[in-house]
C-alpha cells in the first residue's frame, strides 16, 4: 500500500507547535486522576539563562517544584502528522472492500522545545501560595 | 513500525479542531513575554492519530509539498520515499514527558483546580504527551521483490492476453508497483531499467530470453539484407522493415535500446549496436544452463556472433565463471542479475557458489552493491575474510 503525505499549509506557513519537555512524569493529584482535561499543570516564566548566556532561560513551576530549563532549537525539526481516513470513492482502486485509504497530513512543525533536563528544586515556602515565583538561576 | 498504522483507539473522543494550544505564547516567552500557565487541553488525550516525524531540513521541501509517500505491505517495515530516495522509519520512544502544544488561541482558560491563578492570564494548553518520534535513516531501495514480480510473467512474442481480469495475474502497472515495492519513484525506475523491463499496454514486463533472441536475430538478419552498418542502422528503416516482419515498434525499440545506443545525425536517428552487449547475449545463448569446456564454448560463441564483432572473455564478467578441473577449464553461467541485492544475502550466495574467490573474479559480482554510507571496502571487511599468503600473491576472499 501507499500512504501519501499531504500538507495543506505549504512550506512557508506551516504552523509552529511548541513542546515542553521534562524528565519523568507529571502526576496529577489522585482526586483529579480520572479527568485531567483543563487542569492546570504549572507556570512557565522566562528567566536568565541557567548556564550559557546564549540560550533563552525558562523556569517551570509545578506545585512546589521549580524546574530550570532552556529553549533548544532542534537539529532536525519534527513534523506533526495526523492520520486521516480518506474514503476512496473513485472506483478503480483495489476492487471492493478497501474503501478506506489512509493519508498522513502535516499539521504542524516543531522547531524548538523548552527542555527541562535538571532535577526539580523544591520551593521552600509556606504552604499553598502558588504565586511564589522565585526566579533564580539553577544551583547544582 | 508497521506500514499499516493501527487505528487510533476508539475511545470516547473529544472533538478537536487542531488548535487551541497557544504555542506562540510559549515560544515567545523568551523574548520577555508574560508568564504562561500551562494546562491540559480540553481535548487532551492519547490522540493516537498524531505522530511526530523527525525530518532533516533537506527533506522538508519534499514533505511540505506533498512529494512524499509511505510505502510497504502491512507485514513489511514501512519506508518513506521522496521522489529519489528511500528512508527506513524507526520509532524512537522517550521516557521524558513531551507535552505537545498546538498553535492557535487557547480555547478556554485553565479552569481547574480553580480559576484564581492570579495574574496568569496567558494560557497554553497541551493536547497530548508524545511517546516518541519517528526517525528517518537513508536506506537502499528494496528491489529484490521487483525482480521476482516481473519474472512471474515475462513478455512473449505473439502472446495473447485476452481481456478478462483472470489473465492479468502476474502483470503489474506502475501504480501496482508503487504499492508493492519499497523504493522511491526514481529508484524504482532505475530498477526497471536494470531489469531491462519495458512498459507494454500499461504493464511493466521483462522480455522472455527466447523472444529477445528472435528479435535480435531478425534485426541482424535485416541489417545484412539491407546493408545497414551495425554502428549506424537508420531507425526509420529498421522499424518499418521489422514491422512488416510482424514486430511492433515498441518491442523493437526496446531491443535496440537494450543492445545499442541512439545517435542523432543530420536530423535522422541511427542506432549503433554495442559489441559487448550483443556478444554477451550470444554467449548466454551458446552456453545455456549447463557446463561447457572453455574451448568448445569459445568455438561455438565465436561462430554465432555477427561478423565484424569480436568475442572476448572479458565481456562475460559477472555473467560466466571459469573453473579449472584438472587440465581442463570449464565455464558455466553465473549471472550477477540472478543474485540477491542485499549485501548479506549476496555474499552468502557467492560463497555457496565458491568458498574462495580471487579479487578479479569477485569484483564483478559485488560492484553493483551500494549501501548508503558504506563503501565497498567496508562491505568486504564486514562480509569476507581476506588472506594473502605472500606479499606478491593475489589476495583470496573467504566467508567470514
Amino acid at each position: 500500500m501507499q500512504i501519501r503525505v499531504q500538507c495543506g499549509c505549504g512550506e512557508s506557513s506551516c504552523p509552529e507547535w511548541a513542546v515542553v519537555e521534562l524528565q519523568g512524569v507529571v502526576q496529577p493529584q489522585a482526586s483529579f486522576a480520572g479527568d485531567i482535561r483543563g487542569l492546570h499543570i504549572g507556570r512557565l516564566c522566562s528567566a536568565p539563562s541557567p548556564s550559557s548566556s546564549s540560550k533563552a532561560g525558562y523556569t517551570f513551576t509545578v506545585g512546589y517544584h521549580e524546574l530550570a530549563g532552556t529553549k533548544v532549537t532542534l537539529k532536525k525539526p519534527l513534523l506533526v502528522l495526523r492520520k486521516k481516513k480518506v474514503n476512496a470513492g473513485c472506483g478503480e482502486q483495489e476492487p471492493p472492500a478497501a474503501a478506506e485509504e489512509v493519508e498522513l497530513e502535516v499539521i504542524g512543525i516543531i522547531r524548538h522545545k523548552i527542555l527541562f533536563k535538571d532535577r526539580p528544586k523544591a520551593l521552600i515556602s509556606k504552604p499553598p501560595t502558588k504565586e511564589k515565583k522565585t526566579v533564580q538561576p539553577a544551583a547544582k | 513500525m508497521d506500514a499499516e498504522m493501527e487505528d487510533a483507539g476508539a475511545q470516547a473522543k473529544i472533538e478537536w479542531d487542531g488548535g487551541g494550544g497557544g504555542a506562540d505564547a510559549v515560544l515567545g516567552l523568551a523574548g520577555g513575554g508574560p508568564p504562561v500557565s500551562l494546562c491540559y487541553h480540553q481535548a487532551f488525550g492519547s490522540h493516537d492519530d498524531i505522530v511526530l516525524l523527525e525530518a532533516a531540513d533537506d527533506l522538508l521541501p519534499d514533505l511540505l509539498q506533498g512529494r512524499v509517500t509511505v510505502r510497504g505491505r502491512p507485514e513489511e517495515e514501512a519506508v518513506l520515499c521522496t521522489p529519489s530516495a528511500t528512508y527506513s522509519m524507526k520509532f524512537v520512544g522517550t521516557s521524558n514527558s513531551m507535552f505537545l502544544i498546538p498553535p492557535g488561541e487557547p480555547s478556554a482558560k485553565c479552569l481547574r483546580p480553580d480559576s484564581t491563578n492570579g495574574d496568569a492570564n496567558v494560557v497554553a494548553a497541551t493536547i497530548k504527551l508524545a511517546p516518541g518520534s519517528i526517525e528517518l535513516v537513508r536506506t537502499a531501495p528494496r528491489l529484490d521483490k521487483l525482480r521476482s514480480l516481473l519474472r512471474e510473467r515475462p513478455y512473449i512474442l505473439d502472446e495473447d492476453l485476452g481481456n478478462d481480469f483472470e489473465h492479468m495475474k502476474g502483470l503489474y502497472t506502475w501504480q501496482n508497483l508503487c504499492k508493492l515495492i519499497q523504493a522511491s519513484d526514481g529508484e524504482l525506475l532505475d530498477g526497471l531499467n536494470t531489469l531491462s523491463a519495458v512498459e507494454i499496454d500499461g504493464f511493466w514486463r521483462t522480455v522472455d530470453a527466447n523472444s529477445v533472441n528472435t528479435i535480435l536475430d531478425m534485426i541482424l538478419h535485416n541489417s545484412v539484407l539491407h546493408d545497414w552498418p551495425l554502428n549506424a542502422m537508420p531507425e526509420n528503416d529498421v522499424l518499418s522493415v521489422m514491422e512488416s516482419d510482424g514486430f511492433t515498434h515498441k518491442i523493437v525499440t526496446h531491443c535496440l535500446n537494450r543492445f545499442g545506443t541512439k545517435v542523432e545525425q543530420e536530423a535522422r536517428s541511427f542506432w549503433s549496436l554495442d559489441e559487448k552487449r550483443v556478444c554477451l547475449q550470444f554467449a548466454q545463448r551458446a552456453l545455456g544452463a549447463g557446463k561447457m569446456k572453455l574451448a568448445n564454448f569459445m568455438d561455438k560463441w565465436e561462430r554465432s556472433i555477427p561478423s565484424g564483432m569480436h568475442a572476448d572473455l572479458q565481456m562475460l564478467e559477472g555473467e560466466v565463471l571459469c573453473e579449472k578441473l584438472g587440465a581442463e577449464t570449464w565455464v558455466h553461467a553465473f549471472s550477477v542479475a540472478d543474485l540477491p541485492l542485499a549485501p548479506a544475502d549476496r555474499f552468502a550466495a557467492l560463497f555457496r557458489e565458491r568458498p574462495k574467490w580471487e579479487w578479479k573474479d569477485l569484483q564483478p559480482y559485488i560492484r553493483d552493491l551500494r549501501l548508503p554510507g558504506v563503501s565497498s571496502e567496508g562491505l568486504l571487511i564486514k562480509y569476507t575474510r581476506r588472506t594473502q599468503p605472500s606479499a606478491e600473491a593475489e589476495p583470496i576472499f573467504t566467508a567470514r
